[in-house]
């Protein structure tokens, strides 16, 4: 069809100055002149966390997206130039607290990793258990969401019922549902009694369980796969090019998971597999991390078969078999060597990089640069969303698992 | 104040008005921060808030309800007290965590406002984050407060004071050490047991580079000239690297520079997954001006937008102007060793 072009004399709204668009006001202009409309997702909208789209469409098909992030910009890495190293760690847990130890564990692993600390066998399997019930978590929360983004409000109870089995485990092993700060520099705080563990064992198994009610319900609703399907495409060369991480990365048909490539604590050790879907659409999307349950799940399994007998923390941090009532006297003085060190972890949506840069005088950090893979995603989601219709867009949102606090750290 | 409004408010059915409210307090959805995971479990299956009547909704205009759900932020503050308006009398707020409290663990970060300054306050519930059943205390004591018309608090707290004669003579000191001169190296070498790294290092040696070392294994850093970063970038390219993974900016004061670095790696290549090549150059802190390699991967380009809000350092070519992710009234370049934040008192009293 023809397009033919109308001069059409109108203005954009005066109360744009109001409205605090980061964006020029000649792009405002550009857009009217052509007939098209700029709709403002957000930033109070219902969904999880918030963040601004501006969203230029033509018709319903959306032709850009613009982000306005920065709702939850709590100035992270700043904060951690002003602490002492372990005063670091309930703060790098703040991004997602429902995936608290993943976060904790990257900080954790670049202390240690410039201090050549060996973490003992039990620790390193504890700490699987603690991640792996942290990534289940994830995936039930951001499963939720995207229930409610399509108007299923049975989708989103079934999740959050089943992450309550999540969070007792939590609070058994850790004290505390969310924010644990379990994991430090050369091991754990506690030892996990084998009451526990064989608590968490048995509830690995209801957690299948009523996971196969929710697959009923929700995974395999014909409603839930017309809403997803197809929608929001990312092709494995975009996803490589944009810089996609985790199990949004693998949906698009990239086998990159930290966990395999470069493997941490007792990754090696258990055995398990990549989850990896071709279509890269939504649904996929979606599919990749109900697999990655399934796989946690088993993870958690032979660890709490295999856990070796030992020590939880390393001789040289503490000579007690527990860090209990001395934590600050052994580790508040810690000062480390010169340079820079990077970490690579697998957090439940994808890889979280730390980069300590240390002056090897100071016991306060230099300077800790934080990316969380909301941050890393970002752009891949932008471009997802365009050549889609805007009734589409929040069933994208909730196929990313966008959590603005993740992604504004 | 007309006679109608007097009547609800006084008259007969006045009660009837009261009940009402009591148990119909529709919360807004505003998740502010990470609160919001346990606000969705208070209201999911597990502890089930609808029972008290309180649903959340999505739209400020039917709503009578605000939880603010941890941190509020300089952006965030603007957004709160607009969605405050549009809700129609009565309206309520509850704060829950300590961020929305006192500024919690962020007590003194740059960005951060307190809710209390922005819109009146109810009730306050301590936590980081509080649990569902403290929130869901938080949302009883509304209501009694509709009822009665009285606050009260729900927690009694022990008055706790230093006693005469007993304050320690020797004062607390801040046990942070900062370094007046610091050295910032960022690729210090390192032996490692890694033969792989070798073989890309003398590869990577053919390139017009100012050095190239093994700083761990699977790390290798290499330093180049301003000049030359973009010509670096696309031979990285050629070679398979074909993401960013992190941009990052080191203010270094003390020598006059800014460190900009580019964390480079691969998906496409098996062998190259998990190395990561710190591709770095210094430019002086005065015209603090890199080239942008957004054109190349595209990945990086968020992330030098967000280095240019932290920073001010301008990358030339990338085509955002202004601020990314801070808020149009946050200090200019927060991120610079000389913006200082509030420092802590170790001494109580």
């Amino acid at each position: 069809m023809k397009e033919i072009p109308i001069e059409v004399p109108v203005e954009p709204p005066k109360e744009l100055e109001s409205l605090f668009l980061p964006i020029p006001k000649e792009y405002v202009e550009e857009v009217y002149k052509k007939d098209e409309f700029l709709i403002l997702v957000g930033p109070q909208h219902p969904g999880s966390g918030h963040m601004r789209l501006i969203v230029r469409v033509k018709g319903d098909i959306i032709q850009e997206v613009i982000p306005d992030p920065g709702y939850v910009h709590r100035s992270m890495e700043k904060l951690a130039e002003n602490r002492l190293y372990i005063q670091n760690i309930p703060l790098v847990e703040r991004p997602a607290i429902m995936d608290s130890a993943n976060l904790n564990l990257g900080y954790v692993r670049a202390i240690e990793s410039a201090l050549d600390l060996e973490v003992p066998e039990r620790a390193k399997y504890l700490r699987t258990i603690l991640a792996e019930l942290c990534r289940i978590g994830t995936h039930l929360y951001d499963a939720a969401i995207l229930a409610v983004f399509l108007g299923h409000t049975t989708g989103f109870m079934y999740p959050f019922g089943i992450r309550e089995l999540i969070c007792e485990a939590l609070v058994r092993m850790t004290g505390v549902r969310f924010t644990s700060s379990f994991i430090i520099p050369g091991g754990i705080r506690r030892d996990v009694d084998k009451a526990t563990l064989d608590w968490l064992y048995s509830a690995t198994f209801a957690i299948e369980k009523r996971l196969k009610s929710f697959e009923r319900i929700f995974i395999r609703n014909p409603t839930v796969i017309a809403r997803l399907k197809d929608v929001g495409v990312l092709s494995k060369q975009e996803a490589i090019e944009f810089g996609v991480v985790g199990p949004f990365l693998r949906a698009s048909g990239v086998e990159y998971d930290v966990r395999k490539v470069e493997p941490y604590e007792a990754y090696d050790n258990v055995d398990w597999e990549i989850v990896v879907a071709d279509e890269g659409d939504s649904y996929s999307r979606f599919l990749v991390r109900v697999n990655e349950v399934a796989q946690s799940l088993r993870i958690i399994r032979q660890c709490i078969a295999d856990l070796p007998q030992g020590r939880v923390i390393n001789e040289q941090i503490c000579d007690s078999p527990e860090i209990r009532g001395e934590f600050f006297d052994r580790l508040a003085d810690l000062v480390l060597p010169l340079g820079e060190f990077t970490t690579l972890t697998e957090a439940a949506r994808g890889s979280v990089i730390y980069t300590l840069v240390s002056d090897g005088e100071s016991n306060v950090t230099y300077r800790l640069r934080i990316v969380t893979p909301g941050w890393l995603y970002l752009r891949g989601f932008m471009e997802s969303l365009k050549g889609e219709r805007l009734a589409d867009l929040q069933a994208i949102y909730g196929s990313f698992g966008y959590f603005p606090p993740e992604a504004d750290r | 104040m007309d006679d109608f409004t007097k009547f609800i408010h006084s008259g007969k059915l006045a009660p009837l008005k009261k009940w009402g409210t009591k148990w119909s307090l529709w919360p807004v959805h505003l998740v502010t921060a990470c609160c919001g995971a346990e606000l969705a479990h208070a209201f999911a299956s597990g502890y089930d808030g609808e029972r008290i009547g309180a649903l959340n909704y999505g739209i400020a205009r039917q709503t009578n309800f605000i939880i603010v759900e941890g941190a509020i932020t300089r952006k965030m503050a603007r957004v709160l007290r607009i969605t405050w308006e549009q809700m129609p009398d009565p309206k309520f707020v509850i704060v829950m965590g300590a961020c929305g409290l006192n500024g919690g663990i962020f007590w003194n970060g740059y960005n951060l406002v307190k809710p209390s300054e922005v819109v009146p306050v109810e009730f306050f519930i301590p936590g980081c984050p509080p649990t569902p059943e403290a929130l869901l205390r938080g949302i009883r004591q509304l209501q009694k407060k509709l009822e009665t018309g009285e606050a009260e608090s729900s927690v009694d707290f022990y008055d706790l004071r230093l006693q005469k004669g007993k304050i320690p003579k020797m004062l607390p000191k801040s046990p942070k050490r900062i370094s007046e001169n610091p050295l910032i190296i960022v690729n210090r070498a390192k032996e490692v047991d890694w033969a792989f790294g070798k073989e890309l290092c003398e590869k990577l040696k053919a390139l017009k580079l100012e050095s190239v070392v093994i700083t761990a294994k699977n790390r290798i850093a290499v330093k180049v000239s301003e000049s030359n970063l973009k010509e670096t970038a696309i031979e990285l390219k050629k070679l398979g690297f074909d993401h960013v993974k992190s941009v990052n900016v080191i203010d270094v004061p003390a020598e006059n520079k800014f460190i900009v670095e580019y964390h480079i790696s691969s998906y496409s290549n098996k062998d190259l997954m998990p190395v990561i090549v710190n591709l770095f150059t210094e430019i002086p802190r005065k015209e603090a001006k890199v080239s942008s390699l957004a054109d190349i991967f595209p990945s990086a380009d968020y992330m030098e937008r967000e280095m240019h809000d932290f920073f001010g350092v301008e990358f030339k070519g990338n085509p955002w102007k202004g601020k990314f992710l801070l808020a149009p009234d946050t200090p200019e370049f927060p991120l610079r060793k000389d913006f200082k934040l509030q420092e802590e008192i170790y001494v109580g009293d």
